[in-house]
């Protein structure tokens, strides 16, 4: 079976309207994943339907603050708070917010700068 | 209204194989809500990616959990054998079919025995780790290593099966179907099997798919999504058909993972029947540039492999989403309105495997 | 739906009790293990040229190689069995034996050393390569010679090199190998597509 499976970039200004624009066509989360590059992050945000898979591609600055999917998509908690932590993405308004204890760790953001 | 109460859950309980912390919030003995937490054994296994070169990461990451791991070493695979643009031989890829499926089988056959654990019915617990053990020796038969098997490579798969190995897989898996009929028996009819999961869990099908559930777990709620139906590695040339239950509890789950075990069977004499001759790996040059995400089905669900790599033998990112991490909101979802006596029960319907979730 | 049953499981309970255990009683009686079983690496180590090849694609760097004592050391604790060493040796001295290291209260390591031999003609290997293979009897001993009038400078070689010891410059034509970095595996010259290079 042959089925879509694209990446497609998007402005931060496009982003929350597209994500609700996936909800009412009945899309389901798939995965939320965040890059470290020069000067910021690359995040990915995937949905799928059917079979067809689209990941939708955000490019934001360091210090650049994004809003949490969580109200749209309850279920992205976790990978949203991962991204956080982890990455010290700065996403606002998650639905639990964690405060960077999800993973029980002491260093701040330790997959932010590559090594 | 009644009082409010606010109960912990884990990490450390006798029905949980990992840890997993869950605060309920009892109204008397109904749960009317619960905050998972985790983060008991993050190990930092995405990160490592950048240390060790793309090769040697597949080791690695078969080594993410001992459950999954013939999927996490598959998954990888494909991951960079697509960003690379390396076509596996057609034996490479049955093969690896027929581990997958064998790795389903095991991981089936476990999440089973937890289950009646869970339930208190322990010769039944026994009866399916029994089962599972003869999974496990074949296993370590054909690949030398009975839960890390190492034979997923980039290019291929490292062992070959001779004819004398798929022969003893296939009598394995003809005693195993024989042997497994008491049991199913057992898990769909018995009264108390029935009293504990038939109602419980109800997760209703616009639930599953606006909370993210994959796997069994959406299938148990009438969505007939399985991946395998994508036809990676063999499975294009092989009749897979998703196994849906339209209950939604998790009787209905139960019964999923049954049936999906006799389809494992099926598809494993069915690989051993049509794989071809040839090599089993093609050489790797070069290094990795670009990105991919790869979906595989893994026994407890759909699991995302993504990979960036920058041309040089070292990746920039690896990503795993495992099934759990899906299936944790889900879950949460399910516990609203159920007993608390029943907990226990519920979380392990979806098969939880923490130390994946965390990596 | 199903039909509900009583007493589903209780015919097996009860051939269970009059049946053998489905366990082996280890340690009374003997395992056995299948030959595919990878439980722990041993070495042959007179056929090693310490060429640091396993070393470096040890997943959990249990193994260190020490060129000028010729010592291979393995930490049998870190080991994780899976076997990427014995894959990329190229002298095929390292295999996967069947059976579990023993358990022990501390991490211990396990260091085998090369056999102090031969090597006498070390001096002028660079003009006698051909007669130091002949003088060991053995294939991929001595430093690979690269015959111009069959190089292509594909850079196969020097993409090969587990050492990075040779040098390939395709536009200047050049072929140029670190005597001091060879380690005379001989992976080099069974990469060469067009048999240009000898040891």
């Amino acid at each position: 079976m042959e089925a879509r499976n694209e990446i497609r970039k998007i402005s931060l200004n496009d982003f929350y309207p597209a994500v609700l624009a996936m909800k009412a066509e009945n899309w389901r989360l798939v995965q939320i994943c965040a890059v470290s590059v020069s000067g910021g992050y690359e995040m990915s945000y995937s949905f799928s339907k059917n079979y067809d898979m689209i990941t939708l591609r955000l490019e934001v600055e360091e210090d650049q603050e994004i809003a949490s999917i969580t109200h749209i998509y309850p279920c992205a908690f976790i990978q949203e708070n991962e991204a956080e932590e982890l990455f010290g993405v700065k996403i606002r308004h998650i639905e639990p917010d964690y405060h960077d204890k999800l993973y029980r760790i002491d260093e701040t953001a330790p997959f932010k700068v590559k090594e | 209204m009644a009082k409010r109460s606010i109960v912990p859950f884990g990490p450390q309980h006798p029905v949980l194989p990992e840890p997993v912390h869950l605060d309920l919030v009892l109204e008397d003995e109904t749960v009317v809500g619960a905050v998972p937490s985790i983060g008991y054994v993050h190990r930092g296994l995405e990160k490592l990616v950048e240390k060790r070169d793309y090769k040697q990461y597949a080791y690695i990451a078969e080594r993410i959990c001992g459950i999954c791991s013939c999927g996490h070493g598959l998954g990888y695979c494909m991951a960079v054998e697509n960003v690379m643009g390396i076509e596996v031989s057609d034996r490479a890829k049955y093969l690896r079919t027929i581990w997958i499926e064998m790795s389903r089988v095991h991981s089936h056959l476990l999440w089973l025995g937890l289950l009646a654990d869970a339930m208190g019915f322990e010769s039944l617990f026994m009866e399916s780790w029994r089962l599972r053990e003869k999974i496990l020796d074949m296993f370590d038969e054909t690949t030398g290593g009975r839960i890390i098997h190492s034979v997923n490579q980039v290019g291929g798969v490292q062992k070959d099966m001779d004819s004398t190995m798929l022969n003893d897989v296939l009598h394995a898996v003809d005693d195993l179907q024989k042997e497994m009929k008491p049991i199913i028996d057992t898990f769909l009819q018995d009264y108390t099997v029935q009293s504990r999961l038939k109602g419980t869990g109800i997760l209703k099908r616009e639930d599953a798919i606006s909370m993210g559930a994959v796997g069994p777990m959406l299938r148990a709620s009438g969505e007939p999504y399985d991946v395998r139906m994508l036809g990676y590695a063999a499975y294009g040339d092989l009749s897979v058909e998703p196994i849906i239950s339209t209950e939604c509890d998790s009787y209905a789950r139960c019964e999923v993972r049954l049936k999906e075990l006799l389809q494992s069977f099926d598809l494993i004499r069915e690989a051993i029947g049509k794989i071809p001759e040839g090599p089993v790996s093609v050489p790797v040059k070069g290094n990795p540039s670009g990105e991919y995400f790869v979906r595989i089905e893994q026994p407890r669900g759909e699991a995302i492999y993504y990979i960036k790599g920058n041309g040089t033998k070292y990746l920039d990112r690896f990503r795993l989403r495992t099934p759990t991490t899906s299936n944790i909101p889900p879950m949460v979802e399910m516990l609203k309105g159920c007993q608390l006596a029943d907990v226990p029960l519920l979380i392990l319907t979806i098969d939880p495997c923490v130390s994946c979730t965390e990596r | 739906m199903e039909k509900t049953r009583l007493f589903t499981l209780t015919g097996r309970v009860l051939k269970n009790l009059f049946r053998k255990p489905a366990t082996v009683g280890y340690p009374y009686e003997p395992v056995k293990y299948p030959e595919r079983m990878r439980g722990h690496v041993e070495i042959t180590i007179e056929d090693c040229i310490t060429c640091g090849l396993c070393m470096r694609s040890c997943p959990s760097q249990a193994i260190q190689v020490d060129r000028k004592a010729g010592t291979w050391t393995i930490s049998r604790f870190d080991c994780v069995q899976c076997g990427s060493c014995v894959n990329v040796c190229p002298k095929k001295c390292l295999t996967m034996e069947t059976g579990y290291t023993q358990p022990d209260v501390a991490k211990t390591s396990e260091t085998f050393t090369k056999p102090q031999e031969e090597k006498p003609q070390s001096v002028n290997m660079a003009d006698g390569a051909a007669g130091a293979s002949g003088a060991t009897g053995r294939s991929g001993t001595g430093k690979p010679v690269m015959d111009p009038e069959k190089c292509v400078y594909c850079t196969l070689c020097a993409k090969k090199c587990p050492q990075e010891a040779i040098a390939v410059d395709r536009k200047e034509k050049t072929w140029v190998l670190d005597e001091e970095k060879c380690v005379e595996c001989g992976i080099c010259a069974e990469a060469c597509p067009k048999k240009a290079i000898s040891q």
